[in-house]
């Protein structure tokens, strides 16, 4: 069962084909991830299906039926760039961002004392937006896009900003709400989080998707004679070995693509000839990033 | 439109701008600087510096000369004036040389000026100033009557006229106005409606401004901190445009309340008695009409405003956007203004059924005279369909404003934005 699909969007501004067709699924309880590079068109896909953008055409189905302002009620939305009220306090904005979405009174206000505390802010809950660090700041949008208890989830980008112990506390919530049975779309540009975090993906590039599914079917998708490698020395024969097909360097990984499944044996082999220290050799292994730079192409690398 | 999502909205505006410190301090602070502003004018337009004047008062007469003298040394007004004279029997040719003599002495402004009064003045009463300032009016405001008290008396004396003859010679007309109204009743006319008429005009003016400004600085903070997209997350961007206008609307119009509240318990209580002059033609039903009228102008300009608001994300930049609409609100203001000495001139009258100068020259027209129902209802019925398609026009350039940061727009793009499927 699909909480959400996303059925043949477009958006164009102007001249600028902004999402080009684009069609992916969400299933029901998933931490889906929408990646892509910065401008790919994941900020102009994720306003469309919040009903923030009307597309050009297409449509987005919640659980059956086209979304509209219901829908608002129900996501919990945290925004690539971040903004609050900079004079409100902080309470204030949290209430206030609950009411619009219809959630008001005590509970809702221990609640959100609750996720303070969670946060070490409660003593900062009469402060003012603007008397508080960025990353604080960014906290408590996060605290506003989780305090109604929405069914769905949309962050764009939720970890840029924050130091590794709140990353990890926002990871530990965003695993917690996956718990509780709720759909979470995560959009970034950072594969690595979205390799640990997503059981299902769609890549965006140039508004388009390119590449969707489960994260597990991809992986194998792409995985088959594919070689994880760390390891120390020159690498520079694999070149000119004859059973490799591709070799690609991601900081002080290295993906060896093989002609055939059965050869991976003989590229361990080469390795000790050729005295390299080896770290990490991991058959049939691929990360998000290598199938992102095989699907996008060559100039994708650059992406972290 | 009024539903749950933009009364929350409303809800925030009326907490952050009524139950806060900046009104208060607002509503103390506009009246003040208006009266500020009008005491200022007043106070610039009679400020000269007369000090230390020093005249020359030349005639060919003595007789001229010493009826001047004991009455420009008599005149009250001169007393006061640090003005100083120094009389001198001379013709025409002695004043050409002497204007020689002392030039150095007039343009180092040790000598203020020469006036000579030809015999001649007695019959054509033309009198000549030599200065380096010649159009100092101030100056000579006050020595015109003194000379012209001379002349006018040397004049008559020979024709043996009484001092009485003379006075009503010299009286103006005094028009006593009666305002004939519908209600029969014919009443003395003060000048509490011309004064309230432009206190009506004056208040409009400076609230809508500073209104306006304040809802476009919103605007674009919403804009420029990036808060608009968690906004736009819970609610569409016509009910957060349509809550903010509302609810800053509200808070305009309890201002406006409070600082027409004297004159509500001046119409509507014998509390205060005020001397004839100054008695107000005024009914309730103008306040409430002024407020409803205020309401309709603030929905107005406010849409306007905050539409420039989300056009640019810098205050800056929005300046640029924003004078067509100052334009709007200062044209009709000057109209008002000049109306005051007379309220049925004919560009009054077809300003006020102009879609937004009636906002602003109505109210005063109607403190002034008395305008035939028919008329008053076709202009609030022309103001408020201006309200609802200025609304609407506002609302679809808001929707995609609101979201476009980075470079100042053009106005062609802007125009564009209203095919925008947002």
């Amino acid at each position: 069962m699909y909480a959400l699909e996303v059925k043949n969007l477009s958006k164009s501004f102007d001249s600028i084909k902004a999402v080009d067709d684009a069609s992916f699924t969400v299933p029901e309880g998933s931490v889906f991830g929408l990646i892509g590079r910065n401008g790919a068109g994941k900020t102009t896909t994720i306003r469309m299906m919040m009903n923030i953008y009307i597309p050009d055409s297409g449509e987005v189905i919640l659980r059956g039926t086209k979304i509209g302002q219901e829908f608002k009620d129900k996501v919990g939305y945290l925004p690539e760039e971040r903004g609050l009220y900079k004079k409100m306090k902080v309470m204030d904005t949290l209430l206030f961002l609950a009411e619009l979405k219809g959630k008001r009174g005590k509970n809702i206000e221990s609640k959100a004392l609750n996720y303070l505390k969670r946060f070490d802010l409660a003593e900062r809950k009469n402060s003012k937006l603007e008397d508080l660090s960025k990353g604080n700041q960014q906290k408590i949008q996060f605290i506003a896009a989780v305090l109604h208890d929405p069914e769905f989830l949309i962050f764009d980008e939720p970890f840029s900003g924050l130091d590794p112990i709140n990353t990890d506390l926002l990871k530990d919530i965003i695993l917690e709400k996956k718990e509780e049975g709720k759909v979470i779309i995560l959009s970034t540009h950072f594969m690595e989080f979205a390799e640990k975090l997503s059981d299902h993906i769609a890549m965006i590039d140039q508004g388009k998707i390119i590449l969707k599914g489960s994260l597990t079917g991809i992986k194998s998708q792409f995985a088959q004679r594919n070689v994880a490698l760390e390891a120390e020395g020159d690498l520079s024969f694999l070149d000119h070995a004859s059973f490799v097909e591709k070799v690609e360097y991601f900081g002080n990984r290295v993906g060896v693509k093989v002609k055939e499944a059965s050869q991976t044996q003989e590229l361990l082999k080469l390795l000790v000839q050729n005295d390299v220290k080896v770290h990490k050799f991991a058959a049939n292994e691929i990360s998000l990033h290598e199938i992102f730079v095989t699907v996008a192409g060559k100039d994708a690398k650059n992406v972290k | 439109m009024l539903n749950r999502r933009t009364i929350t909205i409303i809800k925030r505006e009326l907490k952050v701008r009524l139950f806060s410190r900046t009104f208060i301090i607002m509503t103390l602070l506009i009246p003040v600087f208006m009266f500020g502003i009008l005491g200022l004018q007043t106070f610039l337009f009679h400020y000269s510096d007369t000090e230390n004047a020093f005249l020359i008062v030349a005639s060919e007469s003595q007789m001229i000369l010493d009826n001047v003298q004991s009455e420009l040394l008599g005149a009250p007004k001169n007393k006061d004036g640090n003005i100083e004279f120094m009389f001198e029997k001379m013709n025409k040719e002695k004043v050409t040389i002497r204007l020689n003599n002392i030039r150095s002495d007039i343009l180092e402004e040790k000598i203020t000026g020469l006036i000579f009064i030809p015999a001649e003045a007695l019959k054509n009463k033309k009198v000549e100033y030599y200065s380096k300032n010649p159009n100092n009016n101030v100056l000579l405001n006050k020595i015109r009557p003194s000379i012209n008290q001379v002349l006018t008396d040397m004049y008559f004396e020979e024709r043996q006229l009484s001092s009485e003859e003379l006075e009503f010679a010299k009286n103006n007309v005094d028009f006593n106005g009666f305002r004939i109204s519908s209600d029969r009743e014919i009443k003395e006319e003060g000048i509490g409606n011309t004064i309230l008429s432009f206190l009506f005009t004056f208040l409009l003016y400076m609230s809508l401004l500073f209104t306006g400004q304040m809802t476009m600085s919103s605007v674009i903070e919403e804009k420029s901190s990036k808060i608009v997209e968690v906004l736009l997350s819970s609610v569409s961007s016509k009910e957060l445009m349509t809550g903010k206008i509302i609810g800053t609307s509200i808070t305009a119009l309890v201002q406006m309340a409070i600082w027409l509240s004297p004159l509500m318990v001046l119409i509507s209580t014998a509390w205060f008695v005020l001397p004839p002059e100054f008695t107000l033609k005024l009914g309730m039903w103008h306040l409430v009409y002024f407020l409803f009228n205020y309401f309709i102008a603030l929905i107005t300009f406010l849409g306007l405003f905050a539409t420039v608001g989300s056009i640019f994300d810098n205050p800056q930049d929005a300046q640029s956007g924003i004078w067509p609409i100052m334009m709007l609100i200062i044209i009709p203001f000057f109209i008002a203004i000049g109306m005051q000495t007379n309220p049925e001139n004919q560009i009054a009258r077809i300003a006020s059924f102009v879609p937004f100068a009636s906002l602003i020259i109505m109210p005063a027209r109607i403190t002034l005279v008395d305008i035939p129902l028919l008329q008053l209802i076709l202009s609030i019925a022309i103001n408020i369909a201006v309200m609802i398609f200025i609304f609407i026009l506002a609302g679809k350039i808001y929707r995609v404003g609101i979201l476009i940061t980075g470079k100042k727009p053009k106005w062609s793009e802007v125009v564009r934005w209203f095919r925008y499927n947002y």
